[in-house]
Parts: structure tokens; C-alpha cells; sequence
């Protein structure tokens, strides 16, 4: 017992018992700090476009897609078959489509889709209508002149409903995650469109 | 030798053929090129040619013989030409008009008018011959009539100003009619050409000249801007809305992806058109359907206005102008008809330079205002066989 006591009141016990409380404040301090910093990168990270799916080791067989550019000879939006690999899941697909869209360049068609033009997100909601989030250079780059805006907004709708004429019926074009009411001044974008 | 001659003449034949074939070939293409002689025409408001007279280029500046005003604009017109003073004195419609060839200054009446010409009159082969522009200007002061001239298709109407008044009521004499010059100001400039040329000025001036033109036929026109200030798609509805406007147009320049688009545009505010919404319904509030007044209640008029807008402008178009129906932002809270007019492509080359002559401008002013006067004394008489009789808000289909 006074073992036990002569221990307990001894100088080498007191600085081992600090030590080891302060290593283990330091331990829960440090672990706080790295479940914070995690968090923070999920929130800060960029949508990753496409978004890949689980069984993503297995690239999916290619397949033909009609993209729909400006033909500058008919003045109409065309048709102009791409090959893609595509994944199955509906929304994956979809923002593969838009983003082929967005960044197609062909020699013989014009895009009517600004320069710059990202897609950050795509969703389809449970009355098959698509929202598709656009960065702000679709409406800060646009040329403006009502054709050209229903150029823009027609080569989205004619894309997306040829390649989903069952699982998409409207599309609403957001901004920056935000409703706009226009590219450029002409057509209304406060509602989701259709053909 | 025989067998050399043998040779030529096995293949002589043939060489013969096509020789008369090529000549016979050139000879139709010269004498269709004679045929197809540059001419410019002249119809009346309905249409109907008046007369077609071969022009001559100078400084790329048309020139019709002095001859053309008998045939086209009164065969009572008398002329005589002092070669050596290149002096050209001109009677008609009760007027003397002097000019000199070289000189710009066109006197009538001994200076009782005096009026500059952008180009003189030229003696050309011997013989003296008119601007253009004589007949675009001049015409007009000399008896009741409008002129209007497409270049592009080298066609000149001449159509009697009482022809115009002849429908105007005290009704459309009330009206207001609501311009409204798109975009504007520092922050939205709308389209722009090439050359530097932007939307919101050009859609301006035009807006300004229909103004002043409007005066002359006791017609009121409000500009919801008049000024290069930006205003928000609310204010100009407000403005429109605060006017107790009969009629909206919308003034806007066009811009394509290709620089092959060109011409004029109508366009008409139509939740069903393509594209179209996802539903056009009214709110509703309960069980009853809210009847609120907006551009939906006034589709049927607003085709109407087009329709007439269209008849007009088609004169100054190169190609039939179409009319196109969508959800249009800018006409949607607007409570009465209303249409949105491209005047032009601004990425086209041939558009741009048209849109920043101030004669195409003026001319442009000239149809809008003749539409608007042909609306309104319809809608004002509906018993006539064109007329629409429909002044309240109706269908909205």
C-alpha cells in the first residue's frame, strides 16, 4: 500500500501522467483536424464529368449518337453521328451526350454552343424532365440575336431528345445552378422546353 | 496526201459540229445577257409594275433616263435639256424643277424648295439621267405619294399618301403604339457586326425614325427607351403597360453562327410554339382558372399585326420574310399585341452594311409606320373584307 502511495506521489509519475494526457489531446486535436479537412474537399471538389460510375473497369462498347450541330450550308440543325462509349445508367449517359455536344468541333458545322461551355450537372427528375446545369459561358458567351439563340437552345433539345426520346419529355437549362430567364435576351428559359 | 486528207476528212465532221455548236452556244448566252440588262422596277402599292427601265451604273450609283418620271410617275411630264448650260428643266405635277448636271442642288418652283441629292444628276452617252435617289427623295414632294426603294432587288414602289390616311379613324388617331429599341446602355449591347456596328444603336435610330415619321401621320409613338440607357425587361413591360399601349413592336438586330443568315425576322410570343412550354395553362386559383391579361390573351391579334408587318417589310426583303412563333421573354408580360422584328443579321456582311444606311433605316420607318396604319384602320373597321375585328383579348391558342 505504501508502494502503491510512494508511486502515486512520485515525481516520475507526475510527468509520465502529463505526457500522456497531453499526447492524447494531441492525438484527438490532430484527427478533428484531418475529418475536417476531408469534408472540406468533398465539398470544394468539382463535378467530375463523366461521372464514373462503380464498374468503371470495364470500358463500355462504343456507340453511335447523334450530336446536332449547325450545317452552315442548309442553315438547319443536322444531325451528325458520333461514336461514344456509353455507360447504361440514364443521367451517366446523359451528361456524356451533352459534354460530346458541348466540346464537339467538325470542319463543315458550326456549334451553336458558346466557346467555353462547360456542363456541371445533369439530373433527370420523376416526370422525365432533364436539368441541365451549364457554366456561365453559355449566356455570358453567347453572340446573342434571336436565331442564334434558338440555334443554341434547339441543338440541346433535338441532341437530347434523339437520344432519349422515351426517358426525357422536357429540358430546363440552368446557369451556374441557377434558373435564367434567358441566353441573350429572346427566348424564355423560365419554364422547361419541348419540341 | 490521200491518206492525210482521208484523215482530216474523218475528222473534220465532228470539229465542223462543234465549232457551229459553241457559236450557237455563245450566241444565246450574249443575247440573254442583252435580254437580262439591269432594269430597275417600278410598282404600285399594290404591287402591279408601272413600268421597268434599263439603269446605268456610275460610282455605283444608279441612273435612270430622265424619260423614267413620264413612264412611271407622270405621263403628263414635260422635259428640256440645255446641252451646253447642262442645264435640265423638268415640269410635272404643276411644278418647275431646275437642275444642272454635276450639281447636287435640285431647285423647284424658282427656290421656293430647295433640296441637296446625295449624287448628281450625270449626262451619260449624251443624254441626261437622274439618281437613284432623285426618285427617293424628290418624288415625295412633288405630289402625295411614299416612296419605297429595294435596292436588292432594284424595285421602287410609289403608292399615294391618301391611300394611308384614307383609314385612320379618330380611334387609331387615340392609340398609342408602344416601340421598344432592344437592349441598350453600357452593360447589354446586344449583337454586334464585323465592323463594329452594335444592335442596340441601330434598333435606336430605326426606333427614333418611325417617332419621327409617326408625326407626319398624326399617329402616337411611345419609345419605352429613347435614349442609350439600359432598361430591364419589367420597366419596358411597364412602360408599355402605364401607356395603355394598342400595339408593342420590339426592335432587335439578328445574329447567327453562320454568316450566310440573312434578312428579317418576325417573331411572336407563343408558349406553344417551337420550342414550346411544358404547359401553358393559366394559374389557377381554386378551382377557377385566373384569366391574368398577358401576351397569351392576344396571340390571335398579334399573328394579325405580323401578317401585315410582313406584307410591308417583304417589299424591302430580298427573300419572303417567315414568322416564327416561340416563348419570346421580352413579350410575355406585355398586355397587348405584340411583335418582335429582326431587322437584319448583323453577322452578315450584306445586312450589316444595309443597317448602317440611314436611307435603308428611313425606309424601314416608312413600312413599319404604313403597317401600323393598316392594322389599325382594320382592327378600327372590322366590316371591311380584310379587317380584323377583334379588339378585345380573345383565344389563346
Amino acid at each position: 500500500m505504501n508502494l502503491l502511495r510512494k508511486i502515486l506521489h512520485s515525481r516520475l509519475f507526475m510527468v509520465w501522467g502529463i505526457t500522456l494526457v497531453v499526447i492524447i489531446i494531441g492525438l484527438a486535436i490532430t484527427l478533428v483536424l484531418i475529418a475536417h479537412s476531408k469534408r472540406t474537399r468533398i465539398l470544394d471538389a468539382p463535378p467530375k464529368l463523366p461521372d464514373t460510375p462503380n464498374t468503371t473497369d470495364i470500358l463500355p462498347p462504343p456507340e453511335q449518337v447523334n450530336i446536332f450541330l449547325l450545317n452552315p450550308t442548309s442553315l438547319e440543325i443536322t444531325p451528325v453521328q458520333v461514336e461514344l462509349r456509353l455507360y447504361s445508367e440514364p443521367t451517366e449517359r446523359l451528361k456524356q451526350i451533352v459534354s460530346a455536344l458541348v466540346q464537339e468541333t467538325l470542319p463543315n458545322y458550326r456549334n451553336p454552343i458558346p466557346r467555353g461551355t462547360l456542363l456541371n450537372e445533369a439530373y433527370i427528375d420523376s416526370q422525365k424532365t432533364a436539368y441541365l446545369d451549364f457554366s456561365h459561358h453559355l449566356a455570358d458567351g453567347h453572340i446573342g440575336g434571336t436565331t442564334a439563340e434558338l440555334l443554341t437552345v434547339s441543338a440541346i433539345l433535338k441532341t437530347i431528345f434523339d437520344a432519349f426520346p422515351n426517358e426525357i419529355i422536357h429540358v430546363q437549362i440552368l446557369i451556374d445552378g441557377k434558373e435564367k430567364k434567358t441566353l441573350a435576351g429572346h427566348l424564355n428559359l423560365s419554364q422547361p422546353l419541348r419540341f | 496526201m490521200t491518206k492525210t486528207r482521208n484523215n482530216f476528212n474523218m475528222w473534220f465532221p465532228p470539229f465542223k459540229s462543234l465549232s457551229i455548236f459553241l457559236f450557237i452556244l455563245i450566241l444565246i448566252s450574249v443575247t440573254h445577257g442583252i435580254a437580262q440588262a439591269p432594269t430597275v422596277r417600278f410598282v404600285d402599292g399594290e404591287g402591279e409594275t408601272l413600268a421597268e427601265v434599263e439603269f446605268k451604273l456610275h460610282q455605283e450609283i444608279v441612273y435612270l433616263p430622265v424619260e423614267t418620271l413620264k413612264t412611271a410617275f407622270d405621263p403628263e411630264m414635260t422635259h428640256e435639256y440645255h446641252r451646253p448650260r447642262k442645264q435640265l428643266i423638268l415640269k410635272t405635277k404643276g411644278k418647275e424643277l431646275r437642275l444642272r448636271m454635276g450639281n447636287t442642288t435640285v431647285n423647284i418652283d424658282s427656290g421656293k424648295q430647295t433640296f441637296t441629292l446625295p449624287a448628281p444628276p450625270l449626262a451619260i452617252e449624251g443624254q441626261p439621267m437622274l439618281p437613284i435617289h432623285f426618285f427617293r427623295k424628290i418624288l415625295a414632294h412633288l405630289d402625295d405619294v411614299e416612296v419605297l426603294y429595294n435596292p436588292n432587288l432594284q424595285r421602287i414602289r410609289i403608292m399615294p399618301k391618301t391611300a394611308w390616311a384614307l383609314d385612320v379613324s379618330d380611334d387609331t388617331r387615340e392609340w398609342t403604339i408602344i416601340i421598344d429599341p432592344g437592349h441598350g446602355g453600357e452593360g447589354d449591347l446586344g449583337c454586334k457586326s464585323q465592323n463594329g456596328l452594335h444592335e442596340k444603336d441601330i434598333v435606336l435610330a430605326a426606333a427614333k425614325e418611325i417617332k419621327k415619321l409617326s408625326e407626319q401621320h398624326q399617329l402616337s409613338i411611345h419609345l419605352t427607351r429613347d435614349q442609350d440607357t439600359e432598361k430591364t425587361l419589367i420597366q419596358r413591360v411597364q412602360t408599355a403597360n402605364r401607356e395603355q399601349g394598342r400595339l408593342f413592336l420590339s426592335l432587335h438586330c439578328n445574329a447567327s453562327f453562320s454568316p450566310n443568315h440573312k434578312g428579317m425576322r418576325l417573331y411572336i410570343n407563343n408558349p406553344n410554339g417551337q420550342p414550346r412550354f411544358r404547359t401553358s395553362e393559366m394559374p389557377r386559383f381554386g378551382k377557377k382558372r385566373l384569366n391574368i391579361l398577358n401576351q397569351a390573351n392576344y396571340l390571335k391579334q398579334s399573328k394579325n399585326f405580323a401578317n401585315v408587318l410582313q406584307k410591308e417589310l417583304n417589299f424591302l426583303a430580298e427573300n419572303p420574310i417567315v414568322i416564327t412563333e416561340f416563348p419570346i421573354i421580352t413579350l410575355s408580360d406585355v398586355s397587348m399585341p405584340a411583335v418582335l422584328l429582326e431587322l437584319g443579321y448583323l453577322s452578315n456582311i450584306d445586312d450589316a452594311k444595309q443597317l448602317s444606311n440611314p436611307d435603308h433605316i428611313s425606309e424601314l420607318a416608312v413600312a413599319i409606320i404604313r403597317a401600323i396604319q393598316i392594322y389599325s384602320a382594320s382592327v378600327n373597321q372590322p366590316s371591311k373584307s380584310n379587317g380584323f375585328s377583334e379588339r378585345k383579348p380573345s383565344d389563346t391558342n
